[in-house]
């Protein structure tokens, strides 16, 4: 289920790195970049509400030990500030003309934190640990699309492919690659490694105490050179209110906040606006109703419509978002290109919801209610414990009631969330979130073959265009055709319905103004893009006395 | 009933109670908005003229939905309470009279539900039942009857031996005959004053409940969820947190008082 390019959106994840970013932040700051030089040293201390579990990132899959794992170790690629295809481990990177062969070119002279040389060897390493069936990952798919991998020499990595695969660079900006020299003969789902990783990152492990932190400090060997600050702790903090109240207290540098936090109670607190910057971006996930298309009555396109057109998302917006978030028309970000301009959100319209639902045969009883064959128009909305969801569903409530419909609201624990319901496919309607990754494919969510127990298409979506798109869109390496592809896909799937956008929250951010260099505006790969540039001027460092 | 009057903790807390249950039954009277209507217009306003409580996150009335809560509050604790002192009484009556095999079965039953920690009992039960306001009552009921169960026992145990017991056996009267009609009446105070005191933490328990989401569920108002909602708003919207807090207090208050002043009025021995 913890997919690492789709991820059922549990919660927002603490540092993500993948956060967008384009809206500027007008309000309660002055731009005090500028004033101090940069200065080397310091220690900055955030705060994730859970554990890591792994630091092997392949094999945890929860945003706490990404976050914490994305400090230690590289990938081939990376993305850039302005989101396009950068070196990292690979210097360059070459396409065949047939579209089905990638030549990495690797770095020389590269390290392991413990002085090891990093060849092409460990990449293959990396790659064959992946796809090994004994290496308990959900991340294996898109590597196991690669038919051939070689390595000619130490510093050369050839991939090739069946078939041309349009995500197939995305794919190697997530593949941490890991030392061949520690772990070839350990088992990858147990070692000892996963809580001692060796990285070749800016940082690496210091500490961790178990419940309480973990500690990151300057790796000597970085491949990416030296990063400013010189510790990274990560405290774990496991509810946001105490969070808050450590952030409030100068116990912690930076953390995501709530509308609430950002709408209210920022505005009215003096003190807090001097000390603490606000960040604002667009998130990369959204927030939907989605219906149990094989289900009566949701497999009426009819039906599905009426209810689209029956909930006012502006109004959800306004009520659980405090107006910071944008109603969707298509599920790629407002503002990248795969998202279709022309397409426009179903406005609020409970007269031509009502006009759907006659057609589709539901008449009103003497209850008030919508009924259809003796059968009452009757459903529960299952989400799980997030606070904001559950506000948006007793709206979804409120507004379905009024035309007639019986809507009861459900609220389960994440994990048998997932377990009894999501996997079994006993629900009627759910409200959820889907965070995404860079590449425009959504294979996984819509194509009609991924519906098996444990996938992503859990709604049953079908369609046959949409099949043809999806697939067509893996293939196809030019851009503005893919832009094609995947705008008829958002239009196909606005029009059929298979669930309602509600909205895309923004991503809030509040760093201690301790922390200098923070790029504003924000650029396209969010505000943490350069976090190894952010310095904290000695003048203004906590006393650093205590082994907090 | 002059004792009771004179008895100010007692009298206090039948006040505080009866005024609950009034703001409970009278609730579709006196509250002035839908408990249920959202106004995204106006969230979190302050406690106002037109909102004497404020409004919550999405813009209902505190004040009508305390007084719905009420009726949430006050039926769990009657219900749960209702059953677990009906178990109780059942199988305190049978311990206490057969003794024997029987009693020490009852007895080591009861020892083992005391070993668990109610509360997770309760926790994992719900986990499993869809959590509702009906599953919340009989789970409570069903982990709470072991004091009712002892106290009648003891009683029993001690009347057991009592001249008006044995004349009534040795009339003939049946066993059923006996229970019901000379040894639960002799019984009772103990029995009015546990059960006064489990209201009390029934309330708590299914406040507790709602606080980390279990209990009743949304849109349905109960002091423990208006109490969650208003944890996110702590910082500055001060009154979704202190409304239900302060009803929650009281309310366990007023039972815990009245109970104790029963025991004091019913005792004997303190005459």
């Amino acid at each position: 289920m913890y997919y690492k390019n789709i991820k059922l959106n549990l919660f927002i994840l603490p540092l993500c790195l993948l956060l967008i970013g384009c809206g500027q932040d007008k309000s309660f700051e002055s731009n005090h970049q500028n004033n101090y030089e940069k200065e080397d040293g310091g220690r900055l201390i955030n705060a994730m509400t859970g554990e890591p579990s792994n630091l092997i990132a392949m094999i945890a899959g929860d945003s706490a030990s990404s976050a914490i794992a994305n400090n230690i170790f590289n990938s081939l690629l990376k993305y850039d500030e302005s989101l396009n295809y950068a070196p990292e481990i690979a210097e360059s990177w070459d396409i065949s003309n047939n579209q089905k062969t990638i030549t990495f070119k690797i770095r020389e002279g590269l390290y392991w934190a413990d002085g090891e040389k990093l060849t092409s060897k460990d990449v293959m390493f990396s790659w064959k640990l992946v796809t090994d069936p004994n290496t308990r990952t959900p991340y294996a798919s898109d590597y196991q699309l690669v038919k051939k991998a070689s390595t000619p020499d130490l510093y050369t990595f050839i991939v090739t492919y069946e078939e041309s695969y349009a995500p197939a660079l995305d794919t190697w900006t997530s593949l941490h690659i890991l030392p061949e020299h520690l772990l070839k003969n350990e088992d990858v789902n147990s070692t000892y490694f996963s809580r001692k990783p060796v990285g070749s990152n800016y940082y690496k492990l210091d500490n961790w105490k178990s419940g309480q932190q973990v500690s990151l400090t300057r790796n000597s060997f970085s491949i990416n050179g030296k990063a400013n600050i010189n510790n990274l702790v990560s405290r774990i903090i496991p509810d946001t209110s105490s969070q808050f109240l450590e952030l409030t207290a100068d116990n912690i540098d930076l953390m995501n906040i709530n509308p609430i936090q950002y709408q209210r109670v920022f505005p009215s607190r003096k003190d807090l606006q001097d000390k603490i910057g606000l960040y604002k971006e667009l998130g990369n996930g959204y927030t939907y109703l989605g219906f149990n298309l094989k289900k009566e009555p949701f497999n009426d396109k009819r039906v599905r419509k009426a209810l689209n057109f029956a909930i006012d998302k502006n109004e959800i917006i306004k009520g659980v978002l405090l107006g910071l978030g944008e109603p969707l028309s298509s599920p790629y970000k407002p503002g990248t290109r795969w998202n279709n301009t022309k397409l426009k959100p179903y406005p609020y319209d409970s007269n031509r919801a009502l006009a759907l639902l006659n057609e589709a045969g539901y008449k009103k009883n003497n209850n008030g209610l919508l009924e259809k064959d003796g059968k009452v128009l009757r459903f529960e909305i299952l989400t799980n414990q997030n606070k904001q969801r559950e506000m948006t569903a007793v709206i979804v409530q409120r507004r379905l009631k009024e035309i007639g419909v019986d809507v009861s609201i459900r609220v389960i624990e994440w994990a048998s969330f997932i377990n009894q319901f999501i996997k079994t496919g006993d629900f009627d309607v759910v409200v959820l979130g889907w965070s995404l990754s860079l590449d425009p494919d959504q294979f996984n969510i819509w194509h009609s073959t991924q519906q098996g127990p444990g996938q992503f298409n859990f709604l049953g979506y079908e369609n046959k265009r949409v099949d043809t798109l999806l697939e067509k869109g893996r293939l196809e390496l030019d851009i503005s055709k893919r832009e094609k592809i995947y705008h008829e896909f958002s239009d196909i799937l606005l029009d059929d319905s298979p669930i309602v956008y509600l909205y895309a929250g923004y991503g809030l951010s509040a760093i201690n103004k301790r922390v200098r260099g923070i790029k504003r505006p924000s650029p396209p790969a969010g505000i943490y893009h350069n976090s190894y540039d952010w310095f904290i001027p000695k003048t203004l460092r906590r006393n650093e006395i205590s082994d907090i | 009933m002059k004792k009771f009057i004179s008895n100010s903790l007692a009298l206090a807390g039948l006040i505080i109670i009866t005024t609950v249950l009034l703001a409970a039954v009278l609730a579709p009277i006196i509250s002035p908005y839908d408990p249920n209507f959202i106004d995204i217009e106006s969230i979190l306003i302050a406690p106002s003229y037109n909102h004497i409580m404020g409004t919550d996150g999405l813009g209902r009335d505190v004040f009508s939905r305390m007084l719905y809560g009420a009726q949430i509050s006050l039926l769990v604790g009657f219900v749960a309470v209702g059953i677990s002192t009906g178990i109780g009484i059942m199988l305190g009556s049978i311990a206490g009279f057969y003794r024997g095999w029987v009693d020490s079965l009852i007895m080591r039953a009861v020892d083992v539900m005391l070993s668990i920690p109610s509360f997770f009992l309760i926790l994992a039960v719900i986990a499993f039942l869809t959590p509702s306001i009906w599953n919340i009552m009989i789970v409570i009921g069903l982990t709470s009857w072991m004091g009712v169960t002892r106290l009648v026992r003891a009683e029993f145990l001690s009347l057991r031996g009592r001249e008006f017991v044995m004349a009534s056996e040795a009339m003939g009267s049946s066993d059923i005959k006996i229970i019901l009609l000379h040894l639960l009446p002799n019984s009772m105070t103990p029995i009015i004053v546990s059960s006064v005191l489990g209201i009390a933490s029934a309330v708590l328990v299914e406040s507790g409940l709602s606080f980390l989401g279990l209990g009743v569920q949304a849109p349905t108002a109960s002091w423990g969820n208006i109490l969650t909602d208003g944890k996110e708003y702590i910082q500055f919207a001060w009154w979704l947190s202190l409304f239900p807090g302060l009803a929650i207090l009281l309310t366990v208050l007023g039972y815990n008082l009245l109970g104790e002043g029963l025991r004091d009025i019913l005792d004997p021995k303190n005459k």
